[in-house]
């Protein structure tokens, strides 16, 4: 997606023939030692101790990498020099930009007041407490959809329309289901999500051609599952509230926060008109700008604001700016605002990311990955249905032990390319049935970082608001069963590899140059 | 295609083994080589490519198909030119 001459088709590199670049003790699996001892230490951080902290996740690659290491044959500088090359592979730089463009964009909206409009339209139109879980589902899917991170729309909704549901009288874990399989669809469909993109990229793809080729799954689990939170939402009984709080529910609420419909709009339409993502997310954000200032939903310094100690040279004389604050506490001193919050949200993420892609590539220098693809060619994937089931159940087991679903995506992404091309299946076909699963399985298990953004989000309201006792928080592994999108979403790729719905070969349609978006 | 013709496109149950028409031209992966000729699979439909040796093998291909058996979902075709590589190969 890069337009400074990058060729999409060198996303990952692949051992020439003359056999592995990278050799160790043990024979070709060992080479898996780095991405296993992460993924070992993921479980145990995310899964048995529930310390969702990517942080955390960034020491156990390093862990796993210098522990690879001491495994190799011969020259240990092929090894490191492999990390490398692995770290610059333009699939790696291409999220990340991708990721600091959208975390800006949607924190301008979620500062500007967006959230709080869909709120005072579902007010307005009247929405009760049996319908609440629904059509959460359905303002969550867009708002994703707009912003593009799942996670974001997780914590927005949360907390704003988890209370104000549970006070309507909706069933609070069918409410936080609800919520997340809004993000699930948004994820999955968004063109500037970053799984969107990763698919996308991995599977040499154009993000608008896989935008409208996946709508058709996604669609088809959405109305189930928008059903499905109808049916619920009837059957489930919510907890016993009082009623003389329920006025927080317009509380900051105002119509004039749907404008960024229009940012919203602005970005989707230049995505899929096949514009450069990083310029379809830059109009959105100067569209998210003007709106805010123009209609008064953030001033200059919400959005950037530099807070200087007042023994800096010029801090003081230029104290009148918007965007400058003299602070006194030394621990006040930095730069705040929505562009700086957006960005700072993926910047773990990103330091992930490129340190997985490094383990990755020694997986693949080091014949482990070549190792796992003979064996799954060879055992399972034996028929184009079997590749697809293979295809389907990889990516979910990868993404249901990994907690970032983008980092699981990055991990899995050339594998569902090669054993999708070994049957000529489409680039959005391959796109489709990894985003499908690394959407999905994001945000179900309580490990998930989707799951635990929300939980996350959800032990502050007690402290919010005086009604919202300690008891009303969802516990993560309650919600599993009610994330209708992801269960759904899964069921409906696992139908598609059996009767062949949506599937296309390469001889049907090729997907565009991925550099045009 | 149109914007609403890509949202469109794909709302089918595509087969298992699709048919390939006698003479048309193709572009496709090369699953193996014995050396002297290629297997590229399109879905269960094998396609035996005479001239594709093991450098093709995982990249992309320019193939005439000059035989095909609806009944075996099975033909042959003739190797035109290299046209791109895998996704994921170096």
């Amino acid at each position: 997606m890069s337009d400074t001459g990058t060729d999409p088709t060198d996303q990952f590199e692949q051992p020439d023939d003359d056999g592995p670049r990278v050799e160790f003790y043990g024979g070709r699996g060992m080479s898996a030692l780095p991405i296993g001892i992460f993924i070992v230490w993921a479980i145990v951080q995310t899964a048995l101790w529930r310390i969702g902290d990517t942080g955390g996740l960034i020491v156990g690659i390093l862990i796993g990498l210098i522990a690879g290491m001491f495994f190799v044959r011969g020259n240990w500088q092929s090894y490191a020099n492999t990390i490398f090359e692995g770290m610059t592979q333009p699939v790696a730089v291409t999220a990340i930009v991708a990721w600091l463009w959208a975390g800006m964009f949607a924190q301008l909206l979620q500062d500007g007041g967006f959230v709080g409009g869909l709120v005072w339209l579902a007010d307005t139109v009247g929405v009760g407490a049996a319908l609440f879980p629904a059509i959460t589902f359905v303002l969550a899917a867009v708002f994703t959809t707009g912003i593009g991170t799942g996670y974001g729309a997780t914590v927005a909704f949360v907390g704003l329309f988890f209370p104000a549901g549970v006070l309507l009288g909706a069933n609070p874990v069918l409410l936080f289901g609800a919520i997340l399989s809004g993000a699930i669809f948004g994820d999955n469909l968004a063109p500037v999500s970053d799984t969107t993109i990763v698919s996308a990229v991995t599977q040499d793809a154009d993000i608008g051609g896989v935008v409208a080729s996946r709508f058709k799954y996604v669609i088809v689990a959405a109305i189930v599952a928008f059903l499905g939170y109808v049916a619920a939402g009837g059957a489930m009984t919510g907890l016993d509230v009082s009623a003389e709080a329920q006025a927080i529910f317009l509380e900051g609420s105002e119509a004039i926060g749907l404008i960024h419909i229009v940012s919203m709009l602005a970005v989707i339409g230049a995505a899929i008109a096949g514009r450069h993502i990083v310029e379809a997310i830059s109009w959105g954000i100067v569209i998210a700008i003007a709106f805010n200032l123009v209609f008064g939903l953030a001033s200059l310094g919400d959005m950037v604001m530099f807070n200087a100690p007042s023994d800096a040279p010029l801090a003081e004389p230029l104290e009148s700016l918007p965007i400058l604050t003299v602070v006194d506490n030394p621990d006040s001193v930095g730069v705040t605002g929505s562009l700086m919050t957006g960005v700072s949200g993926f910047l773990e993420l990103s330091i992930l990311v490129l340190l997985i892609i490094g383990a990755a590539q020694i997986m693949i220098r080091g014949g482990a990955f070549q190792v796992l693809l003979e064996w799954s060619i060879e055992n399972l994937a034996t028929n184009v249905r079997n590749a697809e089931l293979t295809m389907v159940g990889s990516a979910a087991l990868i993404n249901a032990i990994i907690t970032i679903n983008t980092a699981a995506e990055v991990a899995i992404g050339p594998y569902i390319s090669k054993i999708g091309e070994r049957f000529n299946l489409n680039g959005y076909r391959r796109a489709n049935i990894l985003d499908g699963q690394t959407a999905a399985l994001g945000y179900i298990f309580p490990w998930s970082g989707g799951v635990l953004a929300g939980f996350s989000a959800m032990q502050n309201l007690p402290g919010e608001y005086d009604w919202f006792e300690q008891s009303m928080v969802v516990t993560p592994i309650d919600v599993v069963p009610f994330v209708f999108q992801g269960w759904l979403l899964v069921a409906v790729f696992v139908l598609a590899a059996l009767t062949g719905f949506g599937r296309e070969y390469v001889i049907d349609r090729e997907s565009e140059e991925v550099a045009r978006v | 295609m149109s914007f609403f013709e890509t949202y469109l496109k794909g709302w089918q149950f595509r087969a298992n083994r699709p048919s390939l028409e006698v003479g048309s031209e193709i572009d496709v992966f090369v699953a193996e080589s014995n050396g002297t000729s290629g297997t590229v699979y399109i879905g269960d439909t094998e396609l035996v490519v005479d001239g594709a040796g093991a450098e093709t093998v995982e990249k992309q291909v320019r193939v005439r198909v000059t035989e095909f058996d609806e009944t075996t979902a099975s033909g042959r075709g003739e190797l035109l030119e290299v046209v791109g590589e895998s996704s994921y190969s170096g």
